[in-house]
């Protein structure tokens, strides 16, 4: 429905766009998708997750499952401060949260600055990816809040299959065995 | 008339008025099916009356004419009833739940339109009509039998949702009376239902009591927040005032919780008339029991679970009970019987539909399931039957035609699932072919609040709700060594002469911490949930703590283990452990697997019969000291009966008129004891010599329990001696020719159950409110 919104918004407005720092490349999300940025915090990990899942936060009385970018690129995890930011789930009326390293600042940039994501990109990319803002400094990778949710996350079976929770535990008992 | 009210205070009056009527015509709706049972019964009678009255009366002064009319001729239909004028009948039933639906039916439509629809007068009148007819006729007439008149209108309820919207929304564009006349009526409650936020989905009846108590809270809380604002940081008591406003606010989160908690009852009111109607029409004979009514479940689950529910009693009714002839062949009573049974259970409320019908037959399933290629036939060589029954719920199969008419269920089983796993629920079949079928459906308490033990395994906490917990047993690092003794890859602990198969939480969930484990002391939680018993490892234990249940996200539930997450009084999270799905996953069998499908063996077993209980609190009297030497009496108490084991000192209780008196969380509780055991401890702490521990300090056991009373229940206390274990015992159904006492066999060894309590033991004479369909 946004993003239809969107497309029918002139192309030439300017976007209030939030860039967000994950390891070092920067990536983008409307603010108005937004609903709340936390700083640092320390989700809870769930053991058995995926490993996209960075754990679960006390959230306004609820509990935020929190996804982390950095295992959705496929780096590795680091230490230090992170950021939450809030959306809504659209289709399941549910929150959750995703981490990235920190928030870099708000930008204004105009709709015709933004292209479809290239056909010559890889499964994952293009799962999680939403096109890419041409700003002069460079590309600003587009994120849709929508296309990270949990749910969605999980069905398209992309990630932490390598580390899903029966290999995991086929490991564990083997482990156990030993 | 027809014209809308104005606004304010008149709409807010028509809101009032109609979730009161509603509720009317609830209570309504269960007294009709009752007094089919019991015709000659006035207190029915009256509850009727009264419904329909103060409907009449209300609607005159709201200016709600047609309505006025209706409830006035059902009014005068009742009135004769009430004088004896008339008899109960079949048909007057009927005709009385035909005047209910027709009033739920204009109920309806004001709710939505804030008018009645005048345009449907005409069928007001042939309703009207007959329910004249009825009262003039009297009770001479022979009866039209009812599944005759019910036939058309259940076909329109078992219609989904959006034909019955229609039909209230255009109920002047049919012009064939009869279809109308059956049609609106039909179409209330199958709209009051599914229609999203109705009234009473959005109205919440509250103790006067409750509410005064939140409010004493937030006073306190108020207080409390005075008092910080006006110390600095420094002084002295600011600890206490932290403590002081930590248990206020605790309270009063206890108190909202509690308040928005509601009993399955309510839920269960509308069944009999479900059944009842429902068996009419399929020429079954059903009869509906219920049990746990009392169980509490937060109002939104509560609303949430009503319609797979219907579906699942519709089902039973319908597919489950077999045709009376079929009943005879099968050497079964004619009568069929639908029980639905609400427990406690892990953290959930645990909801059961149990008919003793044909069954479902596992080879035709899994035939069907092959045919449709859901499994290969290798797969369904493999499968347990309980595998294979659960394939039912899968949407390809359930909705084929072909399945429900072979396996006799199967219909809409999949909207079943999806709808109780939105709440985060899950469902599970179990079936006996020739004796029943039981669905079970397992909603989490969300919201509610439930007593955990936090436990640490692998650094980090793990809450483990307390009702699954047997017993705790600590290993020290001396023993550590050789208590854990291997068959296989199985490790074991013996305990009590008995083994116990391990699981040790850190390894199960793949926490790094799961170093050399045996070589430092450890805790052994031994548990049980749904057959399994084993003993959990952990690093450590913390402090027992009343926690609040909240959901985990769908992906996060999918891992199984864990039934929730809960913010623990140090702000942080912890996940909540699904002990019987963490049981499964490493593997540990159930024990024994107990049927609860109803059984259908002849009468004369009953006497026999030995009902299956939750655990039992073991404790010590002070009665008896004398006769069997200082041992004291061996009673048992339902562990669901006890609030809470309280050690309190002696100087604490209170005296009123030579009552014993304790006062319990702003409550006063009268103390029971049978034993004299207080005056006992009052005179070994006088005659104690100074340095003893009983001189000044004395403390007396009590346990604080929930006596079942005519309304509601009353917390009481019971002075013991001590307690001795908490283990499950079997209730022995009582016998003729035995004494008073209810019996229990726990610990093999036969214990008497406390009177007042036995019923909380599930005891099927007293628990079960017997209804006929």
């Amino acid at each position: 429905m946004r993003s239809a919104e969107v497309k029918e918004a002139d192309a030439g407005d300017a976007v209030p766009i939030c860039s967000l720092r994950v390891g070092s490349r920067l990536y983008g999300i409307e603010t108005r998708q937004i609903r709340e940025v936390l700083g640092t915090t320390a989700p809870r990990r769930v053991p058995l997750a995926p490993q996209y899942i960075a754990g679960v936060l006390p959230y306004r009385g609820e509990v935020l499952t929190t996804v982390s970018f950095r295992a959705l690129l496929g780096l590795e995890k680091r230490d230090g401060a992170n950021c939450v930011l809030v959306f809504d789930d659209e289709e399941n009326e549910d929150r959750f949260g995703l981490m990235v390293d920190g928030v870099a600042g708000v930008i204004a940039v105009q709709q015709d600055a933004l292209e479809a994501n290239p056909s010559g990109l890889d499964e994952r990319s293009q799962e999680i990816f939403d096109g890419a803002y041409k700003l002069p400094s460079g590309l600003m990778v587009r994120l849709d809040p929508q296309r990270l949710r949990p749910s969605r996350l999980a069905e398209s079976g992309l990630f932490g299959s390598e580390s899903g929770p029966h290999e995991r535990l086929k490991q564990v008992r083997q482990g156990g065995q030993s | 008339m027809g014209q809308k009210p104005d606004k304010g205070e008149v709409e807010d009056l028509t809101k009032e008025f109609i979730a009161e009527s509603q509720e009317g015509l609830e209570r309504m709706e269960l007294c009709l099916t009752q007094l089919e049972k019991k015709p000659d019964d006035e207190e029915l009678v009256a509850e009727i009356f009264r419904a329909v009255h103060t409907i009449k009366g209300t609607t005159g002064f709201l200016g709600f004419s047609r309505l006025e009319r209706l409830a006035h001729a059902g009014e005068s239909l009742l009135g004769a009833l009430r004088d004896h004028r008339l008899a109960v009948c079949t048909e007057l039933i009927s005709g009385l739940l035909e005047l209910m639906d027709g009033l739920r039916g204009i109920l309806h439509i004001i709710e939505a339109t804030g008018t009645e629809g005048e345009r449907t007068k005409d069928n007001d009148n042939a309703l009207i009509a007959r329910l004249l007819e009825l009262r003039d006729r009297g009770s001479s007439m022979k009866a039209v039998p009812a599944s005759q008149n019910q036939a058309p209108l259940d076909k329109l309820r078992a219609g989904s949702s959006t034909s019955s919207g229609q039909v209230a929304q255009h109920p002047s564009q049919s012009s064939d009376h009869d279809a109308v006349l059956s049609a609106l009526p039909a179409a209330a409650p199958g709209v009051a239902m599914a229609a999203a936020p109705s009234m009473q989905d959005k109205t919440l009846r509250i103790d006067v009591e409750v509410l005064n108590r939140i409010m004493n809270l937030v006073g306190d809380l108020v207080l409390t927040r005075n008092q910080i604002l006006r110390c600095s940081p420094g002084e002295q008591n600011f600890p206490e005032l932290a403590r002081r406003l930590d248990s206020v606010t605790a309270e009063l989160r206890e108190s909202v919780m509690q308040a928005r908690m509601q009993p399955m009852g309510y839920l269960f009111r509308k069944f009999p008339r479900l059944v009842r109607d429902l068996a009419a029409t399929c020429g079954r004979q059903v009869r509906i029991e219920f049990e746990g009514q009392e169980t509490g479940l937060d109002k939104s689950l509560l609303e949430a679970v009503r319609d797979p529910l219907t579906h699942a009693v519709r089902n039973a009714v319908d597919h489950g009970i077999e045709p009376p002839q079929e009943r005879i062949k099968a050497g079964k009573p004619v009568e069929g019987v639908v029980r639905m049974r609400a427990y406690h259970q892990s953290g959930s409320v645990v909801i059961e539909v149990i008919d003793d019908g044909a069954g479902i037959s596992t080879e035709r399933v899994l035939v069907k399931a092959i045919e449709r290629g859901l499994v290969t036939p290798e797969q369904a060589a493999s499968m347990t039957q309980r595998e294979a029954l659960q394939l039912i719920f899968v949407s390809g199969i359930s909705t084929a035609k072909q399945v429900t008419s072979i396996s006799g269920r199967g219909m809409g089983m999949d909207v079943v699932r999806t709808n109780v796993e939105k709440v985060g629920g899950s469902v599970e079949l179990e079936s006996r072919l020739g004796s029943g079928t039981t669905l079970r459906m397992r909603v989490p308490l969300t919201l509610a609040i439930i007593p955990a033990l936090v436990v640490r395994s692998g650094g980090e906490s793990f809450a483990l709700p307390q009702n699954s917990l047997v017993e705790l047993v600590y290993v020290t690092q001396h023993e550590a060594e050789h208590a854990v003794e291997r068959m296989g890859t199985t490790e074991l602990y013996r305990l009590r002469k008995s083994l116990l198969q391990l699981v040790w939480l850190d390894r199960l969930l793949g926490l790094e911490h799961c170093a050399d484990a045996e070589r430092h002391d450890f805790y052994i939680a031994v548990v049980e949930s749904e057959g399994r018993r084993f003993g959990l490892v952990v690093d450590d234990l913390k402090a027992p703590e009343e926690i609040v249940v909240k959901p985990l996200s769908a992906e996060l539930r999918e891992i199984g283990v864990f039934s929730g997450a809960t913010v623990l009084g140090n702000g942080t999270l912890a996940l909540i452990l699904d002990v019987a799905a963490t049981g499964a996953r490493a593997g540990v069998r159930p024990e024994a697997e107990e049927g609860t499908v109803v059984d259908a063996k002849p009468a004369e077993d009953e006497t026999a019969q030995i009902e299956l209980v939750n655990a039992m609190v073991i404790y010590e009297t002070g009665q008896h000291q004398s006769a069997q030497g200082g041992d004291g009496g061996r009673m048992a108490m339902p562990l669901s009966a006890v609030e809470r084991i309280e050690s309190v000192p002696l100087s604490e209780i209170e005296y009123a008129g030579g009552r014993a008196v304790l006062q319990y969380r702003g409550e006063l509780i009268p103390l029971e004891d049978d034993g004299n055991l207080l005056r006992a401890l009052a005179e070994a702490e006088a005659t104690a010599s100074p340095g003893d521990a009983r001189k000044d300090g004395a403390t007396a056991t009590v346990l604080i329990c929930l006596r079942p009373e005519a309304n509601g229940a009353r917390r009481v206390g019971m002075v013991v001696r001590r307690v001795l274990d908490v283990s499950a015992g079997r209730l022995l159904a009582a016998d003729a020719a035995a004494s008073q006492e209810q019996l229990a066999m726990v610990r093999n060894r036969v214990t008497t159950v406390h009177r007042e309590f036995a019923q909380h033991a599930g005891n099927p004479q007293t628990a079960i409110l017997k209804e006929v369909a």
